[in-house]
């Protein structure tokens, strides 16, 4: 009842007041009439009866608070206020917003990449209720699980819920009439996408008796795909594609959700899990990806429970690969790819925050000033008999409403951030990186903007309660009045703000020579003039060895027919890349140490030229050439780094060693040494001991092909070489083929975002700490004129007065980077320990940062001291 | 003139709504009553009335309608609603049982 008349009172208002206007005139006209009958004359009646009744304002106001919109009146009223004061100070209001929008946004954008990658459900109807399962090992906490391990698993779970498995890998992609392209493909459990509660958009889920060899030729594909290369043909299902060179048969197309990309969204399309009987019993090949969702009616802690129980109860059954695993799970949602990089989220979080926290200094300088300007205006009004409220609440509205504006404003930096994403971001595959714009995204800017807007604008207000009357007021109405107070707490602001520059400046800078080195890390081999790409040979066109090795021999003899081509290698790993393939070693006469214990060394297979291809200096014996053939004997050549592993000082040529292939020895004999390589990507295994051997003696189906030209660019090379490698087999799509540079740029593409987000926030710290400093000094300057003016008259000349400007900018700019050298050290070495693979280092990058601060600081303060320098002397001391 | 007596703070909402219960009545006839009443012993402060009167309105004691006067003048009627003359009641018992207390206290001691 009563709100409803407050609400009539609001709509109603005008009416109401005329209404409380005229029912007091009708009483003073009642009452001056009754004086009149008294016999007061007519204008003393009137008189007489306003005295009686008082203030007739003061009485309207106390009615309006009966209204109960007094206060929301009076906010209205100060924020009307605020609003004609920013627009009378363009200059400052635009400043202070766009400020406050670069630092709110900065930190909303990593906030929205926060909330998309950790946060924010996988869209899958049961993602809550899904769990990934890992086997730990002590190189792998978060290891893949064997097929016969997973087949019991999948025995064994009946009782907690329905587990599925999945496992990506390349396959080729073709049909008539398009070229071959290579695709990264998943083979997955016939229940996976029951599993996820997602069905296929069109066509029908596997079928459980598609789990089985031969009838496992049929595909499903992702929407990414069909639209891509089917241009979202509705009539593809049941159509037959080559996968690899076999035919399968299209059965349907999963829909778009299923294309995020934290999750499944690189996969480009689905087969079915079908293991041969070899394969349902290997215990030692951890390929499967295994997800389990739980019984709704069991806890999460029940399954983790029996998990790590089914995984005790293998180490015991099968020791011999289990006795150092244990097993784990861990929700879906926190096995997305962010969360194992949680800490450098963490840390992108902090640092964004800091270049709030500059932004939110100079704002608080701003408004300080501005404050301190309107001094005398302060006094008057104390002096009236203001409040402190009265005299704060302008104050607040003020910084609240540029909070406001400055949040509208952030939230356009986020979706710009989002764009650049979006594209910088994309993966191999397309999938495209959406980072979350909705409420949550929207909240924090709101949050940071009324944190920001309490935080940083009530302490330039509490100054200005602060003022003393007297001596404002006698100040002789200039507004800048120098209490050492907030002078102090401006210069405190300004080392604030060096400091942080300092540690977001160190941040960026060992990102960058961190990613610098890595893309031109060039050990032990060279980059110039060096095409590569990827061939993998299809197990069903490519059945055995010998077939693999026809490849082979017409590949590099065609290849190295090109003219400009220098020479043409074939290997199963490329020197800038891991190389997945982990063997024990022995050394021929010799004990045998004990098993589990023989050295380990990661094999690469290559053919004749891979060394000259690449540029790996041969150190001792020879390359391989046409002599090793599959019938000659075993040959092997070791890097130096394994050659002193394995043989100390002794000569390695001519030493025998074994690999065991199968459980058999193998062995062979050293022929040569070569350098050391070190990969040119994050690896955490930077120089493990490194053995080659011939291609032919073991031929791979995994090839990476290298050509170098010579006297020609190697870009006009490509297409040649994509036609040589169609003309042998036209199923063979060749993957990445381009300069080597571009190759090892791409696969540290990631490590660029994240430098290109560190570098940016240095950009935009530094650009505030340098807009701050130079208002900060200007303003002192300015209120310094007159002193300048005596020193001037006084017979100083220009140079003196500018290296006083200078020097006090300078001084705030070194205490400020001296204080935050300590934190840039504590980040140098956090980043460095969270980037194991990455050679970052802090020292140079600290000394250069330094540097660059004070010149900053000289630069932004130049301006102010030229224009110091350049005060007419009798004009200034006039004004005094 | 008689001396004019400062009203309790408190009384005047009871004084008003008392007034009221005997029919409407605008702020001036208000002022004009309770000086009647009470032979000019009280002076109603017209800064305390127009707030009492606009505070109960609010609350939903009384309600107001624009009428004329007798003299065809257009002026607010104030009247008692149901939950004013319940708290008419209410105040009316209140306020003798203090007075009583007071006057036995007054007595006795």
């Amino acid at each position: 009842m009563s709100l409803l008349r407050r609400l009539r009172h609001l709509f109603r208002r005008q009416q109401a007041e005329a209404e409380m206007a005229e029912e007091m005139r009708f009483h003073l006209e009642q009452r001056a009439a009754d004086y009149r009958a008294d016999g007061l004359p007519d204008r003393d009646a009137q008189y007489a009866a306003q005295r009686r009744f008082g203030n007739t304002g003061l009485l309207q106001e106390h009615a309006r608070d009966t209204w109960g919109w007094g206060w929301l009146e009076r906010s209205a009223n100060d924020l009307r206020l605020a609003v004609r004061q920013l627009v009378a100070n363009p200059s400052f209001s635009v400043l202070a917003i766009l400020t406050l929008a670069l630092g709110i946004g900065a930190n909303t954008a990593i906030f929205s990449t926060f909330q998309t990658v950790l946060y924010k459900p996988l869209p899958y109807p049961n993602a809550d209720t899904v769990v990934r399962v890992y086997r730990a090992t002590s190189q792998k906490p978060r290891g893949n699980i064997a097929p016969a391990d997973f087949l019991e698993f999948k025995r064994a779970t009946h009782a907690v819920g329905d587990v599925a498995a999945y496992t990506p890998a390349n396959a080729s992609l073709s049909e008539p009439g398009n070229p071959a392209e290579m695709a990264y493909a998943a083979r997955c459990s016939a229940n996976l996408f029951g599993i996820f509660g997602v069905s296929p958009q069109l066509g029908r889920s596997f079928l459980l008796e598609e789990e089985s060899p031969g009838r496992d030729r049929v595909v499903i594909l992702s929407q990414r795909v069909w639209l891509k290369r089917y241009n979202g043909d509705r009539d593809i299902v049941g159509r037959t594609v080559r996968i690899d060179g076999e035919p399968h048969k299209v059965i349907g197309v999963m829909p778009e959700r299923f294309n995020d990309w934290r999750h499944l969204g690189m996969i480009d399309f689905f087969r079915p899990l079908a293991f041969t009987p070899e394969q349902a019993a290997d215990r030692r090949d951890p390929l499967l990806r295994v997800v389990l969702r739980r019984d709704p009616a069991r806890s999460f802690a029940e399954v983790t429970g029996f998990v790590t129980e089914f995984g005790a109860r293998l180490a015991k059954e099968f020791p011999d690969p289990n006795a150092e695993s244990n097993w784990w799970a861990v929700p879906l949602q926190s096995s997305l790819a962010g969360n194992t990089n949680r800490p450098m989220f963490n840390m992108m979080f902090a640092l964004s925050a800091l270049v709030l926290l500059i932004a939110c200094s100079n704002l608080a300088n701003l408004l300080l000033a501005r404050t301190m300007g309107r001094a005398r205006e302060f006094a008057v009004r104390g002096a009236l008999g203001a409040s402190r409220i009265q005299l704060l609440r302008p104050l607040i509205a003020e910084s609240l409403l540029l909070a406001v504006a400055g949040g509208i404003g952030s939230l356009f930096i986020v979706a710009w951030f989002g764009d650049v994403m979006a594209v910088r971001s994309t993966g191999d595959n397309g999938e495209s990186v959406i980072m979350e714009f909705g409420w949550p995204v929207f909240g924090w800017a709101l949050l940071a903007a009324l944190v920001t807007a309490v935080a940083f604008g009530l302490a330039p207000a509490l100054f200005a309660l602060r003022l003393d009357l007297n001596s404002t007021l006698k100040s002789g109405g200039r507004g800048t009045v120098g209490g050492s107070g907030h002078q102090r707490f401006r210069q405190y602001l300004i080392v604030g703000q060096f400091a942080v520059a300092m540690i977001l400046l160190a941040a960026a800078g060992v990102n960058i020579c961190g990613l610098q080195e890595l893309n031109n890390r060039r050990i032990g081999w060279t980059s110039d003039h060096l095409i590569t790409g990827t061939i993998l040979l299809p197990a069903a066109t490519y059945p055995d060895v010998e077939k693999i090795a026809a490849f082979h021999r017409l590949a590099l003899e065609r290849l190295r027919a090109l003219p400009g081509v220098a020479s043409v290698g074939i290997s199963s790993f490329t020197p800038f890349f891991t190389w997945q393939d982990n063997r024990k070693f022995v050394v021929g006469g010799r004990d045998l140490p004990a098993r589990g214990h023989e050295p380990a060394a990661i094999v690469n297979s290559v053919s004749a030229g891979y060394f000259e291809t690449y540029g790996t200096r041969v150190l001792a014996g020879r390359a391989f050439d046409e002599r090793d053939t599959a019938e000659a004997p075993k040959v092997f050549i070791v890097s130096e780094l394994t050659a002193r592993a394995l043989f100390g000082r002794a000569n390695p040529i001519g030493q025998r060693i074994a690999q065991a292939v199968e459980g058999v020895p193998q062995w062979g004999e050293v022929v040569g040494v070569v350098a050391d390589v070190e990969p040119a990507i994050t690896d955490l295994n930077l120089a493990p001991s490194q053995v080659y051997q011939p291609m032919a003696q073991e031929p791979r189906r995994q090839n990476e092909i290298a050509v170098r030209t010579s006297g020609v660019s190697p870009s006009m090379l490509v297409d040649t070489i994509r036609t040589t490698v169609a003309q042998l087999d036209a199923d063979l799509p060749v993957h990445q083929l381009q300069h080597a540079d571009l190759t090892v740029e791409r696969a540290n593409y990631q490590t660029a975002v994240g430098r290109d987000i560190f570098a940016s926030m240095a950009v935009l710290g530094l650009g505030l700490a340098a807009l701050g400093i130079y208002g900060v000094i200007a303003r002192t300057m300015a209120q310094r004129t007159g002193e300048f003016a005596i020193r001037l008259a006084l017979g100083a000349t220009l140079g003196n007065i500018t290296r006083i400007v200078l020097a006090s900018g300078v001084k705030l700019a070194v205490a400020g980077s001296i204080l935050g050298l300590l934190g840039s050290i504590a980040v140098c070495r956090g980043l460095a320990a969270l980037n194991p693979g990455m050679r970052m280092n802090g020292t140079p990058v600290l000394v250069f940062a330094t540097l660059l601060l004070i010149a900053v600081a000289l630069l932004a303060c130049w301006i102010p001291a030229r224009r110091a320098g350049k005060v007419d002397a009798m004009s200034a001391l006039r004004a005094e | 003139m008689a001396v004019k007596t400062e009203l309790l703070p408190g009384t005047l909402d009871l004084l008003v709504l008392r007034v009221l219960s005997r029919g409407e009545l605008h702020g001036w006839g208000i002022t004009n009553k309770l000086e009647q009443l009470s032979k000019s012993a009280l002076q109603v402060d017209e800064g305390s009335l127009y707030p009492s009167l606009y505070r109960m309105e609010d609350k939903g004691w009384i309600e107001a309608e624009w009428r004329m006067t007798e003299n065809n003048r257009r002026a607010k009627y104030y009247a008692l609603t149901r939950s004013g003359r319940k708290q008419l009641e209410a105040e009316q018992k209140l306020w003798d049982r203090t007075s009583s207390i007071i006057a036995m206290v007054l007595e006795s001691a």
